[in-house]
């Protein structure tokens, strides 16, 4: 592992973790499902995935492992998002 | 075409699993690839393909949109309609939606059919400076 590689993986991860508490902090305050929603995008999706590249960096030999969760965190993060917001609108709005 | 788009597709995810690159491993990924139900139905490769990049293409632009969210004092709020790009290929549509909803500016709501093609309903949410409100 190259010396550089360390400190970056931990800033990505940092801020992984930065996005995940600013993603998420919204859920405990009085703001509408879609709002919760754009900020999740951020905290679950985004967030998450900085924290896997920065765990690729730090474990390479697991790379198809977590190239398969991240993967699976984009698509399915972001389609359930779709997925929430859609059933959160009422027959009429739709 | 796009069915070997999809196979391949299942062969990578494949591989991912197992984190086996032999030959005897391709051979049954291939296998369960082939076997693996397909869809029925319309394929437009080239709709899809411009779908793949364009999807590909969003996951930079969202990094960018949640820095200017998380740094925007204010954001404001808006519903719109936007059409799509005119396919009617479900993994097409499948991939815009997807384009669409993981920028954290707009969150699709809805896909209505339409003459040309079906049309997102977005809910935006855009940074503001946060002087809008105060207006009278």
């Amino acid at each position: 592992m190259h010396i550089w590689l360390h400190p970056l993986s931990l800033i990505l991860i940092s801020l992984g973790l930065l996005m995940w508490f600013w993603g998420t902090w919204p859920l405990l305050q009085q703001r509408s499902l879609l709002v919760k929603l754009h900020r999740l995008s951020v905290a679950d999706t985004l967030g998450s995935a900085l924290m896997l590249a920065g765990l690729w960096l730090q474990r390479a030999d697991l790379w198809p492992l977590l190239l398969l969760a991240l993967i699976g965190l984009m698509l399915w993060n972001t389609i359930f998002g779709y997925v929430l917001a859609s059933s959160s609108q009422t027959p009429r709005s739709r | 075409m796009t069915w070997l788009l999809s196979c391949l597709f299942r062969l990578l995810l494949w591989f991912l699993l197992t984190g086996d690159r032999s030959g005897l491993n391709l051979l049954i990924g291939a296998i369960v690839a082939v076997l693996l139900p397909q869809r029925r139905g319309r394929s437009d490769l080239l709709s899809l393909l411009r779908a793949l990049v364009q999807a590909i293409a969003a996951i930079p632009h969202a990094y960018a949109e949640a820095f200017r969210l998380m740094l925007a004092p204010a954001e404001t709020e808006q519903w719109l309609e936007r059409p799509s790009s005119g396919t009617r290929t479900a993994a097409a549509i499948f991939l815009e939606v997807f384009a669409i909803t993981l920028t954290p500016f707009t969150l699709v709501l809805g896909v209505s059919a339409g003459p040309d093609g079906p049309t997102y309903r977005i809910h935006q949410l855009q940074p503001s400076s946060g002087l809008e409100e105060r207006e009278p």
